[in-house]
């Protein structure tokens, strides 16, 4: 083929559709073949700046032995053509000494065979790309016109090598900058951080061909479940590397591969592409992220742009997190916030309530007293028979009964100002539980109190907060109709990061129907033929009272618990400070 | 001895019906005023050992007629009476001689009157 030729086929195949590896082949098939040499091998640089045998012809010999080592650049002959960017051609005589990186010791007896060798740069005239080695065994000399020759055909490689390296950089580039704004995507939609978490491993592993990717998280963050989060399988090969990283990178906080922590172990590990970066936040190691390339060639390394990508992904996970956290804290102070506009409504809703109520009791008051004195009246005035006089008895009756209940609601509308003064819960328990226990309907149920011995003294109404403690209890008795076990504990706690105390009465009544449970606290809810169903109305409202409030767990079946909450402090102890 | 006289202020009929049978079998002598005003004009020319006065009433209510009493005779006993407690903490109820919550049984009532006449 003549010269003009083989570079036409050159370029052909290099602007053929083949995957990068097999044009190169291809073209190094074709130069061995037009060269008559047997061998034709070209060294590029690896990420780390070193010569390391990448291509051969097909039927090269040599190939397998040499791309077990690297040289760098002036070591050896390969180095040297490296460094000066000038060909050499040498035979089997002239060939110097010191081969450097040509010769080892499985090399020995192999060589022997080839007459000649020529190492040519492949470079033009601003970048160096790599060298093209060719030995041949059926030529005695290369011809200077050969020589010319092949000056122009290792520029031409080269600059093939350079156009390929565009288009590798230019792609890696862009889907570096796809998982960025894929990552973009996830962190600005306000999905949860575990969901949050699982999406960014996914994405990363998908752009970056990774074989997995997992983010650690050091602290018992967010309140998440787990602590790991990870994409595709960690090979239990290297579970220990990657611990070793992950605690590496949090250590010196930045991007590390294995290189940082295993320096002997190098030339093995390097064949790994596994890297890991801390996930920073206000100089705060929020965690780890942690990536293995997959396939050698595709993959990322952990060049100095590999660095960079995976140290702004890191920030972008953190500024995600970040961004969660600050969710979480705002849905959790809007939760606080309907809390309490929930309480407020519903005082507002007692308040209205009440005053309605007072209205219609004292209307119903009056008449009540007319009819059932003037009874009392004729009861007295009139000597009556029988029957008579037990129709009077039975107005008279109801008319009490009537009364009471009227009363009962007129002192629960009422507002009863707060005789406060400092007492101890614990006490105000044993007081109730001593008066109510001593009636034999309480003979079968059992006390289970746990009780804090260094509940502090609080500032309450006594008499009230008893008629409270008396509603709940007595609730809980007729619940069980006499017979279970009532647990009472109390404890000090936070609410809103005010010190609190809770006092809380579980029983074994068979619980709420779940139906009622939003109503048990309103005014006149009953489910008891004889009830009111003022009792916890009246309680909750002397609590609210008291700015503490009750809670209620229920289990339907079992049991309920009621849980009052109490404020420790009260609002002096401000200026009891200064 | 003359029997002691009491005027009943009550704006509903029947609760002064009420009060006057039950207290004139008690041997008191009873007036009646249905409002606060009325109270007021009997009071200024007639003489009552007590008044017994209701307080939910229209126009003028039974603490302001209270204040209205104690102004014109500062030692007129006056006992105030109403459906239920809610002026039990008023301070101005605290004028009064006595509170009774009305009852169909009336002997609260009939006690706190004795009490305050000193019988
Ligand atoms: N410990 C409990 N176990 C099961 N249900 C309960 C319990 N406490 C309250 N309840 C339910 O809540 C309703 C309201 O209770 P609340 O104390 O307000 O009124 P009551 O007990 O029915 O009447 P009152 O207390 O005026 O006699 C009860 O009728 C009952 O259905
Ligand atoms: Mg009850
Ligand atoms: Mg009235």
């Amino acid at each position: 083929m003549n010269p003009v030729d083989l570079l036409g086929k050159i370029i052909e195949i290099s602007h053929s559709n083949l995957e990068l590896a097999s044009r190169i082949t291809s073209i190094l098939n074709i130069i061995s073949q037009d060269m008559r040499s047997e061998e034709a091998i070209i060294y590029t640089f690896d990420k780390d700046k070193r010569l390391s045998c990448r291509y051969a012809n097909q039927r090269s010999a040599l190939f397998n032995i040499l791309n077990k080592y690297r040289c760098h650049i002036g070591e050896g002959i390969v180095g040297s053509v490296a460094q000066k960017r000038s060909p050499l051609f040498y035979t089997m005589r002239d060939i110097p000494p010191r081969f450097g990186c040509l010769f080892y010791p499985e090399l020995d007896g192999k060589l022997e065979n080839y007459k000649v060798f020529a190492f040519l740069p492949l470079a033009d005239d601003s970048y160096l790309y790599g060298v093209l080695v060719l030995c041949a065994v059926n030529r005695d000399v290369i011809h200077d016109a050969d020589k010319i020759f092949l000056s122009i055909l290792s520029r031409e490689v080269g600059g093939i090598l350079r156009s390929y390296d565009l288009i590798l950089s230019s792609k890696k580039r862009i889907s570096e900058l796809a998982t960025l704004s894929e990552l973009g995507k996830v962190l600005t939609s306000n999905i949860d951080p575990q969901e949050l978490l699982k999406n960014i491993a996914l994405i990363i592993a998908k752009s970056l061909n990774a074989a997995f990717v997992t983010i650690k998280l050091g602290y018992a963050f967010l309140k998440l479940d787990a602590q790991r989060f990870t994409y595709g399988i960690i090979d239990p090969s290297v579970q220990d590397h990657v611990a070793e990283l992950e605690e590496t990178s949090a250590r010196l906080l930045r991007a590390v591969s294995m290189r940082d922590c295993a320096p002997d172990e190098y030339e093995d590990a390097f064949k790994l592409s596994l890297f890991s970066a801390p996930i920073v936040s206000k100089n705060r190691v929020l965690g780890t992220l942690t990536i293995c390339g997959d396939k050698m060639e595709q993959t990322y390394a952990l060049g100095e742009d590999g660095q960079y990508l995976i140290n702004t992904i890191a920030n972008y996970i953190s500024s995600g997190l970040e961004n969660t956290l600050l969710n979480t804290r705002l849905r959790d102070a809007v939760r606080e916030l309907s809390d309490a506009q929930k309480r407020l409504i519903e005082q507002e809703k007692f308040r209205s309530l009440g005053e309605m109520t007072a209205n219609i009791a004292h209307e119903i008051k009056n008449p009540l007293v007319i009819i059932g004195g003037f009874a009392k009246r004729l009861a007295r005035q009139i000597d009556l028979d029988r029957t008579e006089n037990k129709y009077i008895s039975i107005i008279l009756n109801e008319v009490t009964r009537l009364e009471s209940i009227l009363n009962e609601v007129l002192n629960y509308v009422k507002e009863t100002p707060l005789v406060a003064e400092m007492c101890s819960i614990n006490d105000c328990l044993d007081e109730v539980l001593y008066l109510l226990t001593s009636d034999s309907s309480w003979e079968e149920i059992n006390i289970a109190k746990t009780y804090d011995p260094r509940l502090p003294p609080i500032s309450c109404d006594s008499q009230q907060l008893k008629q409270v403690l008396i509603n709940i209890l007595m609730n809980s008795h007729e619940a069980m109709h006499g017979r279970g076990t009532i647990t009472i504990q109390t404890k000090q706690t936070t609410y809103e990061n005010r010190p609190f105390i809770a006092i809380s009465i579980a029983d074994t009544g068979g619980g709420i129907d779940p139906a009622n449970i939003d109503n048990v606290f309103n005014p006149f809810f009953t489910t008891k033929e004889r009830g009111t169903g003022l009792g916890l109305a009246i309680s909750n409202k002397i609590i609210m009272n008291h700015k503490g409030h009750i809670d209620v767990e229920n289990i339907a079946g079992k049991g309920v618990t009621f849980i009052i909450y109490l404020p420790a402090k009260n609002h002096i102890t401000k200026e009891e400070f200064l | 001895m003359k029997n002691p006289r009491i005027l009943v202020v009550d704006d509903e009929e029947n609760i002064r019906l009420l009060f006057k049978e039950e207290l004139e079998e008690e041997g008191f002598e009873i007036g009646l005023a249905s409002n606060g005003f009325e109270a007021l004009d009997k009071l200024k020319t007639e003489r009552f050992d007590l008044v017994v006065l209701d307080i939910k009433m229209p126009g003028m209510d039974g603490i302001q007629t209270l204040n209205e009493i104690k102004n014109i005779k500062k030692d007129q006993p006056v006992i105030l009476c109403s459906a239920y407690g809610e002026f039990k903490q008023d301070f101005s109820s605290w004028v009064s001689d006595g509170y009774v919550v009305k009852s169909a049984d009336t002997r609260e009532l009939k006690q706190t009157i004795k009490n305050v006449l000193g019988l």
